[in-house]
């Protein structure tokens, strides 16, 4: 009964939206001329962006550019104070419900990881299954089990997070994130705080992901993972998007100066 | 040229020529102090002071017909002791190890001629052994014993199960020693009969063990949004920080009483208990609040994003993580405080250290004693706060491990 239900649920996003062209795909993610500022320094200026349902965007840029601002300011982890967005139909405003809808729906993997070190492994999957969604325990456990073994590390549930490799831990993390079944998956630099070694292993994680039909926004510098992956890309650039494509447009054929310098720069 | 001791004592004592007088000089005045230390509390002192009235400073002027009180709490901490000796060894043992000596010591040498507490009246008989309070003594290893069994059975073995028996041990043994009118069998004590260094103990015990809840919600408190809550414990913690505790002592015993009905009045011991407790709390929320802040913002985020609401991210996520940053500085007010339950002499009570000032100003005999009275206070003193600060850093190095 637990695992019909832990298959159904774990299942939320179609793997065939992948096959479906984007244009025919509904907008997901609304974002209209959104302006942030921290003191007087404006860190998004102007972005308008939409991204379509089961697309994967890699947006990239100089650090400082406002890219993961951008992505924090989905889930309302920065505010922005002008302009309106929109996730899967409903408006990010300061109604509290609003935003606990849009929470329930947007997973986050950090850079940093950011799992609890208190909890055990398994814990820290199952914590918001329960605490938010009102799973049963057991249930949440089996759900943990089962995200633990996409992920490729089930023999690790019951240990500590400081007791696992990078790698391991920001495969945890996206487990974590992945137990609140969302619909969009945030990705701020996953791969940046990890050995080169074990970069692989969370971006096979990702791919996987993304063949799930699972919308998802990365900022990321893994290009091979973008050309390979991404169905657009995002170029940011002192708080502006400066251009919006696909990789093959990006790599190949840049409509703008800066990109083609910041390219130049980091391939 | 630096091999073993003689290598050891030449580089380090005798390295130059400077260095050697330097030494020599250093080594005399140490031998002689030492020696004159050594001569004085074996020759010169008069001990009399301390053995003839140890009860005095053990727990005051107790009714010696309910010495069974104390003296079944003391059972429960032996317990208590069994039970971590079985499940952390080291360091639990030690104390177990020395509570069954001194409990021994304390039961067996009233039949071997010993007697801690003679008549004071120079031609009355020699006290007759109490044989239930010297069996009580004596079945300490029999409660340590029983703790290190019932720790062996896996479900009672658990820090968790410990720390809920040490907490009921805790409430059981502060009414078996005060006693209340509500529980029948359990008569109230006077509160002038209650001293010595069980009620330093008991104040300091109840003292830390009542703040760390309330000085949680003062620090959460404080972190609050609703600014009518923020400002009263920002006040409160303020206030209570500002004045010394001896201050607030005096006030609660001989100002606060002014405010109230003439028919009411508050027992001294728990005017004490309480003021206590809320002084210690204003300390416990300002270390709460910055063990709470010291935890990484990406934690809170992390949480947040999981949907977590603010209040579900600070009880399972901040606070846990912050209670685990501020143990030591916990230790640390225990040790404070456990020094400065010796202010509620001002209220009249009379605790360890003024037990041994009434003992000197109140008695010719002892007059001249003072020295001897104030150094073993001090010892004693010494041997509970160090063997906190040696229980934190243990604690502190145990919970290190695995976890970050």
């Amino acid at each position: 009964m637990i695992q019909d239900a832990v298959e159904q649920s774990i299942t939320i996003t179609d793997p065939n939206i992948r096959n479906v062209p984007l244009e025919e795909r509904d907008d997901i993610i609304v974002c209209e001329n959104v302006f942030k500022w921290f003191g007087n320094f404006c860190a998004i200026n102007d972005v308008s962006m939409n991204v379509k349902r089961g697309e994967v965007v890699v947006i990239f840029g100089p650090s400082g550019s406002g890219k993961s601002t951008f992505i924090r300011m989905i889930n309302r982890l920065e505010e922005h104070q002008k302009g309106k967005i929109v996730v899967d139909g409903i408006e990010m405003t300061n109604d509290l419900r609003n935003l606990d809808a849009i929470r329930r729906e947007v997973g986050m993997v950090f850079q940093q990881f950011n799992l609890f070190p208190h909890m055990s492994v398994l814990g820290n999957i199952t914590l918001a299954p329960q605490r938010v969604r009102h799973m049963p325990k057991a249930a949440a456990e089996a759900l943990g089990m089962q995200l633990l073994e996409r992920v490729g590390i089930p023999e690790q549930a019951e240990k500590y997070p400081a007791e696992l490799s990078g790698g391991q831990q920001q495969r945890v993390a996206i487990a974590r994130a992945l137990a609140m079944q969302p619909v969009i998956m945030l990705f701020d630099e996953p791969t940046s705080a990890l050995d080169p070694e074990m970069i692989k292993e969370v971006l096979d994680v990702m791919r996987e992901l993304a063949d799930t039909g699972m919308t998802m926004l990365c900022v990321t510098h893994e290009m091979g993972f973008a050309r390979e992956v991404a169905d657009r890309m995002a170029m940011f650039d002192e708080g502006q998007l400066v251009e919006l494509g696909t990789p093959d447009q990006m790599f190949n054929n840049p409509a703008e100066e800066r990109t083609q310098l910041f390219l130049d720069q980091i391939l | 040229m630096t091999v073993g001791v003689p290598g050891w004592i030449r580089t380090n004592l005798f390295s130059s020529p400077v260095d050697g007088v330097i030494t020599i000089v250093l080594a005399v005045i140490i031998a002689i102090g030492a020696f004159n230390a050594v001569s004085w509390v074996f020759f010169t002192a008069s001990w009399e002071v301390i053995t003839s009235r140890v009860p005095l400073y053990v727990i005051g002027r107790y009714p010696q017909d309910l010495y069974w009180r104390p003296e079944t709490a003391l059972l429960l901490v032996s317990v208590l002791l069994g039970m971590g000796w079985r499940m952390w060894g080291g360091l639990a043992r030690g104390f177990a190890i020395a509570i069954i000596i001194i409990t021994l010591l304390a039961g067996v040498l009233p039949y071997l001629g010993v007697d801690l507490s003679p008549p004071t009246e120079p031609d009355a008989p020699p006290n007759e052994p109490k044989h239930l309070v010297n069996a009580m003594f004596i079945l300490n290893f029999v409660a340590v014993a029983v703790g290190y069994g019932l720790a062996m059975i896996p479900s009672i073995g658990r820090a968790k199960t410990f720390f809920i028996t040490a907490i009921v041990f805790f409430i059981i043994s502060a009414f078996l020693i005060i006693g209340s009118s509500y529980i029948p069998g359990l008569d109230p004590v006077p509160t002038q009969d209650l001293g010595g260094l069980t009620l330093n103990l008991l104040l300091a015990a109840v003292g830390i063990v009542c703040s760390i809840p309330i000085g949680i919600a003062l620090a959460l408190g404080r972190r609050s949004q609703l600014p009518f809550l923020k400002y009263f414990c920002v006040g409160f913690i303020e206030i209570v920080r500002g004045v010394p505790l001896i201050t607030l002592l005096f006030m609660s015993r001989h100002i606060l009483p002014l405010t109230f009905p003439e028919t009411v009045s508050i027992d001294e011991l728990y005017l004490a208990m309480i003021t206590i407790t809320l002084f210690s709390s204003a300390y416990m929320a300002e270390n709460v609040r910055g063990g709470m802040a010291a935890v990484a913002t990406g934690q809170t985020e992390a949480a947040r994003a999981l949907g977590l609401r603010a209040w579900q991210t600070t009880i399972m996520i901040t606070l846990p993580q912050g209670l685990r940053n501020i143990i030591p500085a916990i230790v640390g007010q225990s040790i404070g405080l456990f020094k400065d339950t010796s202010l509620v002499f001002i209220i009249g009570m009379l605790d360890l250290v003024e037990m041994g000032r009434v003992t000197i100003q109140g008695n010719l005999d002892f007059v001249d004693d003072g020295h001897e009275v104030y150094i073993f206070i001090a010892v004693v003193f010494w041997v509970f706060t160090s063997s906190m600060s040696y229980v934190s850093r243990r604690i502190e190095t145990a919970l290190g491990v695995g976890r970050r």
